[in-house]
């Protein structure tokens, strides 16, 4: 079903909020396609590092995003091989390496790197080092602290009260 | 969406979603220094776990969890956790499977 043309949309053409046009072929379904296509177009293709220089560019992001910004660090669990290779693999009877993949992004770019069994440990180290570092934003829990003070007063009391008598 | 209020339930849930489906389950966690939030995500694209906060303190124990799932997708979901600092008590508390180890 095509929607008439108005001053908004191209002619038999689809515009989207970022001025790219799209022009379906037929259906709803190829326009969503064609969405797609371009969306992945846009953004900027994942790098894949080393441990290290991605340690060092997750800084840098951190960095950068202190103003305004989010920083994502997503963590799975891939043996980085296609399904076909999967395949060979089972049925040759070698068992599949896992690795962890680790992406960050910043929006902007997307680096990622993948750990083995044998790095994580470093890895794991350097990572908890640079996140401790960085998140610095977040509310230390003083009330709370003033909130379990004033309640162990509140025990002590009750407890000298409600104490049961010995027969 | 899902927010998990109980930090130890957020983690027994996630490890439990990660050993059920490896392969598709994801862990994500999303920083604004301007806000000063952080939010966890755990999920196999058919459930999802989410975790907010915005106290320093959680981060410490978000930074624990980070070791769990390193050692989890490192070395595979049947790995042993007691080995990882501090899930050794979690998991005696929560998940009565121990073969009777130090308690």
């Amino acid at each position: 079903m095509h929607r008439p043309p108005n001053k908004f949309s191209p002619p038999g053409g689809f515009r989207r909020a970022d001025h790219q046009i799209l022009y379906p072929l037929c259906d709803s379904r190829e326009k969503k396609s064609l969405q797609c296509l371009t969306i992945c177009k846009e953004y900027p293709s994942e790098v894949l590092l080393q441990l290290d220089p991605f340690l060092n560019e997750l800084t840098s992001m951190f960095e950068k995003s202190k103003e305004k910004g989010s920083v994502w660090v997503t963590l799975k669990r891939s043996s980085l091989k296609s399904k076909l290779q999967k395949r060979k693999l089972s049925s040759a009877g070698e068992s599949i390496e896992y690795r962890c993949l680790i992406r960050a992004t910043d929006a902007k770019k997307t680096i990622s790197t993948s750990v083995g069994a044998k790095d994580h440990l470093r890895f794991q180290a350097s990572y908890a080092t640079i996140l401790k570092a960085h998140m610095t934003a977040l509310k230390k829990r003083e009330r709370k602290d003033r909130k379990k003070s004033t309640e162990a007063e509140k025990k002590e009391g009750t407890s000298t009260t409600t104490k049961p008598k010995k027969p | 969406m899902v927010y998990i209020v109980s930090w130890d339930e957020f983690v027994d849930r996630s490890v439990q979603l990660f050993k059920a489906d490896p392969e598709s389950t994801r862990y994500v966690v999303k920083y604004r220094h301007c806000d000063g939030k952080l939010v966890l995500k755990v999920t196999d694209n058919k459930e999802c776990l989410k975790f907010k906060t915005d106290q320093a303190q959680e981060a410490r124990k978000m930074e624990k969890l980070n070791n769990i799932f390193f050692t989890l997708m490192a070395r595979g979901p049947d790995v042993d956790l007691s080995e990882v600092n501090g899930k050794e008590q979690m998991e005696t508390q929560s998940v009565k499977k121990g073969s009777g180890r130090k308690q």
